[in-house]
């Protein structure tokens, strides 16, 4: 009657029956995906796997590269009204809201990438983080998370969660005795970035993974500002790692997405969360995420290569006061960074003379990096924290967090080191009026 | 969905746990305060799934009728344990039906059982404290045969933990830890 071919992962099918049987006899056990095709290790390294894991050249004209799957919607046959029934409509293709090959090419990409079972791209890192928050937590569960979490991440924890009955406990992520202690019967989650914005804290993840699990808890990581090439938070015990795509991964700062990724059992549990929160991502920014991707290593070298040069003019220059980089030896986490970071970012955080007024002049006075918040893009991108990401807190609040007057927030393309010093070089000595002689 | 149960997930889970045992352990707590007279408050604790915790946010009232000394402010305990094997059964069921293909329309445990108070107030009786029997019909409709609606009522009967705890012996092991109070 209808097409009897597999539109979705082939390997994905229904348990057997078991008329006259039991749940015992039930025969199908999870596997990792989906995956859109026969899917082969394209190599051991990182940047051979972000070239080629999940991508797929189209099979009927031999088109190099996933095309872009610009449908909402898929021709149904018999396989894909069984895997509704059946409960594994993950594995079939039937709206684009619930998969596309667009989604499962970059996912699949994302999962190799992190070492991951399982991954979910959705319409933006926040899309993600409500999704996997909101299915690893019940009705009146509480979750232990950083006193410096992304703003965005605070709102949702802040305003969102007593509406739902569930609550958060914030602690100093460098406190790993008030983080056990802040864990309750009704704790169902410890949730922290990898590296917190603005001081990058680097955080000793493989420490909260065995408090998780001693205690019984899951542990989730955004790890934004530590794409993978930078660190595989997964290798480090974590359960579920949550980025905004729309920085690093994706890298060009030209789209919005985020990606949830993990074990296959957990993934299947945010999957419909995707369905009913609606986050999904469009095929065309897929296709952009999916290209971005690809460059992913030979990006991260060069973040690193231009922002460790940048930092290092930027600690040596007299009119600045402090810098954070976490492959500086002067960072507070240069060993945490040593240890967990295989490759450095681009993300340098640093304090000048003359307070938030020397720092407004000092954005204007670049040439180079564009005054913008988020990060991880091929252009450097520099924001002030009290005019921006934490522009609703007070002076003395910014102070308590660590962020004192004159901070700036940089994201470090890959633009050349020497043209990035020549432009902090040349922007440090206009803004600061010549007779004021500098004083180290 | 067939029953609202995916039949692929609950496959997953039977195979992850052939694999990885501790996954099925299950934890659970209860807490069941005074209120007043014959009233009281049960509290779910947190329970664990697997090696992993669980918020379980849920308390309701238990009471007696007035004639039972009561303000019958909620069901009693017989009832309640009248529902915690009736729920039990049909979880079982629901769950045997599903992984056998079997789509149902409608399922409805209908429960009786007499209890002889005498037991209670300690009078002298042959009668039992507890109940002697419990009789309940399952109304069910769905896709298969009365003959296979009958084998999947005996199969889910048979793993229904909580039928199963009410069939045979079980450990009752309790303390009392007291304080006395001067009048």
């Amino acid at each position: 009657m209808t097409n009897p071919k597999i539109l979705g992962d082939d390997a994905s099918l229904p348990p057997a029956s078991t008329k006259g049987g039991w749940l015992n006899d039930l025969n199908r056990a999870r596997t990792s995906g989906p995956f859109l095709a026969a899917h082969p290790a394209p190599g051991a390294g990182l940047s051979t796997t972000a070239v080629h894991a999940g991508t797929h050249d189209d099979p009927r004209t031999g088109a190099v590269g996933t095309p872009i799957y610009q449908a909402s919607t898929f021709v149904l046959n018999e396989g894909q009204y069984r895997s509704v029934e059946d409960g594994f409509a993950r594995d079939r293709f039937i709206y684009s809201r619930y998969g596309n090959p667009s989604q499962w090419a970059v996912q699949e990409k994302l999962a190799a990438l992190e070492g991951a079972e399982s991954a979910i791209v959705f319409s933006s890192g926040m899309a993600a983080i409500t999704s996997t928050v909101l299915a690893l937590m019940d009705k009146g569960a509480h979750v232990v998370a950083s006193s410096d979490l992304y703003g965005g991440t605070f709102n949702l924890f802040n305003q969102e969660f007593p509406t739902l009955g569930m609550s958060c406990t914030m602690v100093d992520s460098y406190d790993f005795d008030a983080i056990e202690a802040a864990i309750q019967p009704n704790t169902q989650m410890l949730y922290f970035e990898a590296i917190t914005n603005p001081l990058l804290k680097v955080i000793d993840i493989p420490r909260l993974a065995e408090i998780a699990k001693r205690r019984n808890v899951r542990l989730v990581v955004d790890a934004t500002f530590a794409p993978p090439v930078a660190m595989r938070t997964l290798d480090h015990g974590v359960d579920v790692v949550i980025h905004s795509a729309s920085k690093y991964l994706n890298g060009h700062s030209d789209l919005i997405a985020g990606v949830a990724a993990g074990q296959r059992k957990l993934i299947d549990m945010i999957w419909p969360r995707l369905l009913n929160y609606g986050g999904s991502l469009d095929p065309h920014a897929c296709f952009l995420l999916e290209r971005g991707l690809k460059t992913l290593a030979v990006r991260m070298r060069a973040h690193e290569e231009s922002a460790l040069a940048l930092a290092e003019f930027l600690e040596s220059h007299p009119r600045v006061q402090k810098v954070f980089y976490p492959f500086l030896t002067s960072h507070p986490d240069y060993d945490t960074a040593s240890r967990l970071l295989k490759n450095g970012t681009g993300n340098v955080t640093f304090f000048i003379e003359g307070g938030d007024k020397a720092a407004l002049r000092l954005v204007d006075a670049l040439k180079i990096p564009k005054q913008a918040t988020s990060l991880g893009g091929v252009e450097s991108l520099i924001s002030l924290p009290f005019n921006t990401s934490q522009a609703t807190f007070t002076a003395r609040q910014r102070a308590d967090i660590g962020i004192d007057p004159g901070c700036v927030r940089l994201s470090v393309g890959i633009e050349d080191a020497a043209d990035l010093i020549a432009d902090f070089d040349q922007a440090l000595t206009a803004i600061y009026p010549a007779k004021d002689t500098a004083h180290a | 969905m067939r029953n609202a149960i995916p039949t692929a997930a609950l496959s997953e889970f039977v195979n992850e746990v052939a694999a990885a045992p501790e996954e099925a352990i299950m934890d659970y707590g209860l807490e069941v305060k005074w209120q007043s007279g014959t009233r009281a408050i049960s509290e779910t604790k947190p329970m664990k799934v697997g090696p992993h915790q669980v918020s379980r946010s849920f308390s309701w009232t238990s009471d007696e009728p007035r004639q039972l000394m009561g303000n019958n402010h909620g069901p009693n305990p017989q009832e309640l344990l009248l529902s915690g094997l009736g729920s039990c059964m049909m979880v079982s069921f629901i769950a045997g039906a599903t992984a056998e293909g079997i789509q149902l329309e409608s399922v409805r445990i209908d429960f009786d059982a007499t209890l002889d108070l005498r037991g209670f107030m300690g009078l002298a009786t042959n009668s039992t404290v507890g109940f002697p029997e419990i009789r309940y019909q399952i109304h069910v409709t769905g896709d298969a045969t009365a003959e296979e609606f009958a084998e999947l009522h005996r199969k889910s009967v048979a793993h229904s933990p909580n039928a199963q705890t009410i069939l045979n012996p079980v450990q009752l092991t309790g303390d009392i830890i007291s304080t006395r109070i001067e009048n």
